[in-house]
């Protein structure tokens, strides 16, 4: 990890036409962070995820990533720093376990030979399947396939919405101790749940109304 | 500079993988095409035009049957990318550039199988003799590169939308009727040997194509983006 990136959100809203998903929300984790969100179904956990890694505008509010100096990177910058997990983000069905993770490597600019992405893939446990095509999978080993994605580039921001659904009980217990060894090493880490057990993650609470 | 062309090979290396294991694209292209030809050379076939009608009317038939072809399979890119939810994540690992410059090379890669494919079994099929062979060629060449450039950046604005299908054509036929206009008027010059016609002909090609490359460059980071 080369960064240590900070995000901080002030005054969020956002609304899609009359409906209100969250008027003012505000909150930041810094490096060795982890920023739980917290909330019913529908509140706009995964919305405010999709906003601070600059897939969705706000309505209203500013996210600013800042570097170790406190310096604004710009929104084009952010890509490089993020890793994300998210339910709505899929990978390709058709390729293999290791030719998902090459060609993220590759669009990333990444030199990652095939002795690398491998071990990244038997460190979340699906090197057995790495010649596998993700269409048959099962949605906890598709679920190990996205964490593994998300740690590729070595991210100094992880964005984690419901990271431990679908994940066998080891699985939880692999990740969970995964994420605090991140947290540990400097990484900022904001994840969205309704998990009790993910919620104990992080120290700092963000809780949408609904 | 090099990085960047890496980039571009990995997106359009990852399309063409996934088509080659799935052949969604390359059918509808494949099959569009052959039932057209198909249709088209049965009821009109090589001897049903009169002698000097030829050229022309077999030029309007064959950039009918790619233009229509085309515009059967290339919006796939895109609302691929969509309907399968592997967008996201796309948007965040490559930049903006990469991922247009890859589409379009994909994009172009299956816009030459299928010329590659009918524009023998038409020439064959409908009896269009060619004076100019490798100016045919060249010819074709740049009416794909055309074509590819604006189904790709047309292709990335409907994979936003709502109804797909039809806004694909909507959209695309005034951006590609100019083009597929001056490619008859060039595809008609090459079948009857005149120079100065295809010349003119291929130059309007290339410029509207420059054109359209700058300006789907340009566009294409707000349509990906927002």
């Amino acid at each position: 990890m080369s960064d240590r990136i900070s995000i901080s959100f002030t005054g969020i809203a956002k609304r899609y036409d009359a409906r209100v998903v969250f008027r003012s929300v505000s909150g930041e984790a810094g490096p060795g962070e982890a920023l739980v969100i917290t909330g019913p179904n529908g509140a706009g956990k995964s919305t405010l995820l999709a906003i601070l890694c600059g897939l969705v505008r706000p309505t209203r509010g500013e996210v600013r990533h800042l570097g170790a100096g406190g310096e604004a990177i710009e929104r084009d910058g952010w890509r490089r720093h993020l890793g994300v997990v998210a339910p709505s983000m899929a990978l390709y069905d058709e390729l293999t376990a290791i030719e998902n993770l090459r060609f993220f490597a590759r669009v990333r600019g990444l030199d990652r030979d095939d002795g690398a992405l491998g071990g990244l893939l038997e460190s979340v446990g699906l090197e057995p399947a790495r010649r596998t095509p993700v269409r048959g999978f099962s949605t906890g080993m598709a679920q190990r396939l996205k964490i593994a994605q998300a740690l590729l580039h070595d991210p100094a921001v992880l964005l984690l919405d419901e990271p431990s659904s679908n994940l066998d009980p080891a699985g939880q217990d692999w990740l969970e101790g995964r994420v605090r060894g991140l947290v540990e090493e400097g990484r900022t880490v904001v994840l969205a749940t309704n998990d009790r057990r993910e919620m104990e993650w992080g120290r700092r609470h963000v809780a949408l109304a609904g | 500079m090099s990085r960047w062309l890496a980039e571009v090979v990995a997106v359009a290396a990852k399309d063409l993988r996934a088509e080659l294991r799935t052949r969604v694209a390359l059918n509808a292209l494949a099959l569009f095409a052959l039932t057209t030809l198909a249709a088209v050379s049965y009821t009109i076939g090589p001897f049903r035009l009169a002698e000097e009608d030829r050229p022309f009317l077999l030029a309007v038939l064959l950039w009918i049957v790619i233009l229509f072809a085309a515009l059967a399979g290339l919006d796939r890119s895109f609302v691929k990318e969509e309907e399968s939810r592997t967008a996201p994540l796309l948007r965040l690992a490559a930049a903006p550039s990469v991922v247009w410059a890859g589409k379009l090379v994909y994009n172009l890669c299956l816009i030459v199988v299928l010329t590659a494919m009918l524009t023998p079994l038409f020439c064959v099929l409908m009896g269009f003799e060619v004076a100019l062979p490798w100016r045919f060629a060249v010819l074709l060449a740049a009416g794909g590169l055309g074509l590819a450039v604006i189904t790709t950046i047309i292709a990335a604005i409907i994979a936003q939308a709502m109804t797909r299908g039809a806004l694909f054509s909507v959209l695309s036929l005034p951006l590609l009727l100019p083009l597929v206009i001056f490619l008859i008027q060039g595809t008609t010059a090459v079948s009857t040997g005149d120079l100065e016609t295809y010349r003119n002909s291929l130059r309007a090609v290339l410029s509207m194509t420059g054109v359209m490359t700058i300006a789907s460059a340009w566009l294409f980071p707000l349509v990906w983006r927002d």
